[in-house]
């Protein structure tokens, strides 16, 4: 066993005198001999007693020196473990048992645990996202390789299943306590990670205006909506009526009807689709979910052709739809409408001419 | 009656049969050959789809029915007989659309109860100073305003010269001659043509009218004090001087201060056309005022002649390609225009002269909801879709087409594929296309 590691194990070291390596030792009684056994060497001043009583005085000033350290202690280390070299790691590591072994204890005397089958199985879930190793690297200040990961995963796994048994339980001071230990451990980006996959709520903007994207083929659109506002209808003034001399004709009824301006790259949809197949398309997502004339709409919309952008702008439409109004996504989502339609353009296989079609077959 | 649903179907019908050319030996006459929607007779009609109550005919088209009132009613031209519709002709898209139609109907817009105003102004001046063009983007309705104008001209016992397609003028498909005289080119039958259709359309207006100055021509001869319907009708008569005779019946209506004139010209972008499709003798093309006709119609367009009395009205058509609206006349008329300018284009200076005058009348390019509205119910009662006449529907085209007019009847109401909903349908049966009977159980 090396001499540094015994000394680092200790806590005071025993020979203070023996620690420093500024020069070697000689013992005093061979001060006077110190000459005769070495071979002279250029340079090398011979020890006379002036030399010898330096070296003397030095000696014992070291000692007053040390002394006096002697006399005021030295600090402690901020932590028992500093001598591991990994303080803080194992700090943690000693909480988290603290805390798995005082939470097991708790949770046994309030019978909740060993936990049978079918109550593990109606836990609330609570799926976590743990920090990195390079995220701990920076809060332990050492270098967390993959195995120590793992030993603080496992820690912190086990409390978390301690945490999802207290708050199944109803148990909020135990949960509490469990979470403000686990949500130090939690990596920032849990939310974005957990809801990955997952269809993001569209929110509307200051002025109500939704903004959706849709897709289709090559095609992709960027629809904002925002709902028609109802400028108070102009009565017109019958003077006949007015002044109560008989309608000469039929007066037209009124139509209180509010309309959808759609624009496409800022074009009215007339221009932007000749084909009445391309605006039907369109429009198809507002006549289903019964809000035709309730939004008005502008897209951006670009690649691919007349198909890909009348159905992408229908996807986006079919979204923004959703956003304003949410009951309507049953309607929508069985219509395949809330759908980005996965159908592309197949490639083209060796041998064939074009992606089914065969070239001519020939007998011989 | 029939409805509009059994002239779409009979046209396929006539259009087989009529190239049948052993039995039909009128299969390329020219009536055969612009033969679509072509009804066919109703004692043929025999299939319960066809057995419909007629609609109940809607009022008739009157001077004093267009107000800002009745905007977003639906009235329809009568046939009187000296129907400009039935004389005169319309434009093509116009005449499909009341082939199926089972009325001449026309919805009264905010753009026509504008143009009635300008027009009753006009009555009282010279028409230098309302020379009018109708614009507007493509189907926004600008020939049927002018046709409502027309009418409503007409019924005011106006003198209205209406020339529904003017590109028939410049597109060489009439026969042209050169004149020594006027050194420009006549184009004798559209003369002669334009002057039947005048006298039958005006006949009564002309016939209280009386030429001022006697005219001699090479056989015929007018004295002073004939009416100018006996002078129309012997230009008619003549193709050899009917060009001279329209161009002083022009002349004699110019002097004449009594009566309001109206000149009503479709496809009016025609004649500023910087070459007509016209050839000279070297093969160099003519260019529209270097013919009678569009020369006299040019003047009076641009005020260099008037009439005492009168106005006169174009409407432009922005779907021919081989007429585009000129440079000349988007300046004049402040069109936005759509290709940047080159600095080597060619310009023509007289047409610039010609088009000085002409000022502009825009028509809206959407429908307001009321008169989409009254359009719509207009056709379905026509049956002109078998889908239910609900909200939905009327919404859902009127987004479609975005208002626009042409859009909207045409590619909206006509172009559509949706039906009414199958009624009676067996929920047991498992198919869909089975259950809702477009294909039979039993075969």
């Amino acid at each position: 066993m090396l001499r540094s590691q015994v000394f680092a194990v200790l806590r005071r070291p025993l020979f203070y005198r023996f620690v420093s390596t500024t020069r070697s030792f000689i013992p005093p009684s061979q001060l006077n001999h110190v000459g005769e056994s070495r071979p002279r060497r250029s340079g090398v001043q011979e020890l006379d007693a002036a030399l010898m009583q330096e070296i003397a005085d030095e000696v014992e000033a070291e000692e007053e020196d040390l002394d006096e350290i002697d006399e005021k202690p030295k600090p402690h280390p901020e932590s028992p473990s500093f001598y591991t070299g990994r303080a803080s790691y194992y700090d943690n590591l000693i909480e988290l048992q603290n805390a798995i072994s005082s939470t097991r204890g708790t949770l046994k005397r309030l019978h909740l645990l060993p936990l049978p089958e079918f109550a593990r199985k109606s836990l609330i879930p609570m799926p976590t996202v743990w920090k990195t190793p390079r995220e701990m690297t920076v809060d332990f200040e050492t270098t967390i390789t993959i195995s120590r990961y793992r030993k603080v995963i496992a820690l912190l796994n086990e409390l978390n299943e301690y945490l999802r048994i207290a708050t199944t339980a109803g148990y909020e001071e135990i949960a509490d306590k469990i979470s403000g230990i686990v949500t130090i451990f939690e990596s920032g980006k849990k939310d974005a990670i957990l809801t990955r996959g997952i269809r993001k709520p569209i929110e509307l903007d200051r002025c109500g205006r939704s903004y959706t994207s849709g897709r289709r083929k090559t095609s992709t659109a960027r629809v904002w909506m925002i709902p028609v506002k109802e400028s108070p209808q102009e009565e017109d003034v019958d003077v006949e009526e007015v002044f109560g001399l008989p309608q000469s004709q039929s007066k037209a009824p009124a139509v209180n009807v509010s309309v959808s301006t759609i624009l496409i790259n800022n074009f009215p949809i007339v221009e932007y689709f000749p084909q009445p197949v391309d605006r039907e398309r369109l429009v198809r997502p507002l006549k289903i979910a019964g809000v035709l004339g309730k939004y008005n709409i502008f897209t951006l919309v670009r690649g691919g052709g007349t198909t890909g952008q009348s159905g992408a702008i229908a996807h986006g439409i079919a979204k923004g739809i959703f956003a304003h109004e949410p009951e309507t996504g049953t309607v929508l989502r069985k219509a395949k409408l809330l759908r980005r339609d996965p159908r592309m353009v197949e490639r083209k296989k060796t041998g064939l001419a074009k992606a089914r079609k065969a070239y001519t077959w020939v007998k011989r | 009656m029939a409805s509009a649903l059994s002239r779409v179907s009979a046209s396929s019908s006539n259009v087989t049969k009529s190239f049948k050319i052993g039995n039909n030996k009128k299969a390329f006459t020219r009536k055969n050959r612009v033969g679509a929607f072509r009804s066919l007779p109703a004692a043929q009609l025999n299939l319960p789809i066809f057995q419909s109550t007629p609609p109940l005919p809607a009022p008739s088209f009157k001077p004093e029915v267009v107000t800002e009132n009745t905007i977003g009613t639906v009235f329809a031209f009568d046939e009187t007989k000296n129907d400009p519709i039935k004389h005169f002709g319309t434009p093509k898209s116009m005449l499909l659309e009341y082939r199926l139609l089972s009325q001449r109907y026309s919805v009264i817009r905010d753009i026509t109860v504008i143009t009635t105003e300008e027009l009753e102004e006009a009555a009282l001046e010279p028409s230098h100073q309302s020379n009018y063009v109708l614009t507007g983007p493509t189907g926004c309705g600008k020939s049927f305003v002018l046709l409502q104008a027309v009418q409503y001209c007409l019924a005011k016992e106006w003198v209205v010269i209406y020339i529904p397609r003017a590109k028939t003028l410049v597109n060489s498909t009439t026969m042209h001659t050169y004149d020594l005289r006027t050194r420009t080119y006549f184009q004798p039958k559209f003369a002669q043509q334009l002057l039947q259709r005048t006298l039958d359309v005006n006949s009564k207006v002309l016939e209280t009218m009386t030429m001022r100055e006697g005219v001699n021509f090479d056989r015929r001869s007018f004295p002073a004090g004939t009416t100018l319907a006996a002078l129309a009708a012997g230009g008619a008569k003549e193709q050899a001087i009917s060009s001279v005779a329209f161009e002083t019946l022009i002349g004699e209506l110019c002097a004449q201060s009594k009566i309001p004139i109206l000149l009503a010209i479709d496809d009016f972008q025609a004649l500023y056309t910087p070459k007509s499709s016209y050839r000279d003798p070297h093969f160099s093309a003519i260019r529209p005022y270097h013919l009678a006709l569009p020369r006299i119609l040019l003047e009076l367009a641009s005020g260099k002649r008037f009439f005492q009395r009168g106005a006169v009205l174009g409407a432009l058509t922005t779907t021919d390609p081989k007429f585009p609206v000129t440079q000349e006349l988007k300046e004049v008329l402040e069109l936005p225009i759509g290709k940047p300018r080159s600095a080597y284009g060619r310009r023509s200076r007289v047409l610039e002269e010609y088009a000085e005058g002409c000022m502009n009348l825009p028509v809206p390019e959407q429908f307001s909801v009321k008169e989409a509205a009254a359009v719509f119910e207009m056709w379905m009662k026509d049956q002109a879709l078998t889908a239910p006449a609900n909200d939905e529907v009327f919404l859902s085209k009127y987004t479609e087409s975005g208002g626009n007019p042409k859009a909207f009847v045409w590619q909206g109401i006509l172009g559509t594929l949706e039906g009414a909903s199958p009624e009676d349908v067996d929920e047991s049966v498992p198919w869909p296309q089975l259950r809702e009977g477009r294909v039979p159980l039993a075969l």
